[in-house]
């Protein structure tokens, strides 16, 4: 055969293949080995001796949680500070804290928060992105949340909020009430004030700056 | 070139992922230069059945 280019040799395409498809396998298999390490939940000792972890521990709840600006990654990311009260107390155990944190994911499933809030990157963009949601300034001591509701702390105002969303037209969009108990509307703060402490590498983007923001925007 | 790790936790493809474009430019080499090396002992097997 005269002059056969490679470029047109079967063997050198089948090795070719054979190598970038073996390569990309074994990539994403080590690459989702080095995620499950990365996602994998914090504990109670890890937050007492300040082990940074992206998914902090159920007993972050104890803490105060902050959004702040990391000028070396170049985005905000959430910091936890000081013991704070959490409905009175700042002294949940693990399993209580685990229990409520799982009592709110079931309320968020059962109540299908994500047909129109977004929660970490998941669901829709119908109503204000919740992932953050713990550390929005509406909620705040400055927010007007907490005065509309008539509650003195962030959590009670968000649980007021929850159990009577109808009586609360914050929106043009209002959120309907959905039968949502006391009990459960704790759950869902827990869920919520735990998912903001979650290091979301900045997302949502530019959360901190949304002082004063209208409609979630 | 070479910026201090700024990750939360440590990894080696956090590590490659601390400038623009590295983890790119790391993955194309390993994926292209054993290619080239394809290519060659192609090349010499063609040439040896003429």
């Amino acid at each position: 055969m005269a002059n056969k280019s490679v470029w047109s040799d079967n063997r050198f395409w089948q090795r070719s293949a054979t190598w970038v498809t073996g390569f990309a396998s074994i990539l994403l298999i080590w690459l989702t080995l080095d995620t499950s390490a990365q996602i994998s939940m914090g504990n109670d000792e890890d937050l007492k001796n300040g082990v940074q972890k992206r998914v902090p521990g159920p007993t972050v709840i104890n803490y105060k949680i902050t959004y702040e600006m990391d000028a070396k990654r170049g985005h905000e990311v959430p910091v936890i500070g000081e013991k704070e009260k959490f409905f009175g107390r700042d002294d949940y155990s693990e399993e209580e804290a685990g229990a409520l944190l799982h009592l709110g994911k079931l309320g968020e499933q059962a109540k299908n928060c994500m047909d129109c809030h977004t929660i970490l990157g998941n669901g829709a963009y119908y109503a204000p992105d919740l992932t953050k949601a713990w550390i929005d300034p509406a909620w705040g001591p400055e927010g007007a949340m907490q005065a509309l509701t008539g509650k003195n702390t962030k959590e009670e105002a968000m649980a007021e909020f929850l159990q009577h969303p109808d009586q609360y037209p914050t929106h043009a969009r209002m959120m309907p009430d959905l039968g949502i108990t006391a009990k459960e509307a704790k759950g869902l703060v827990a869920f919520l004030k735990h998912m903001s402490s979650i290091d979301t590498n900045g997302f949502p983007r530019n959360f901190g700056k949304m002082q004063g923001a209208v409609n979630g925007k | 070139m070479f910026e201090p790790f700024t990750d939360v936790v440590p990894s080696f493809f956090g590590m490659l992922n601390q400038g623009p474009l590295t983890l790119t430019i790391f993955l194309h080499t390993v994926i292209i230069l054993p290619m080239i090396w394809i290519y060659f002992q192609e090349k010499k097997r063609l040439e040896n059945e003429k």
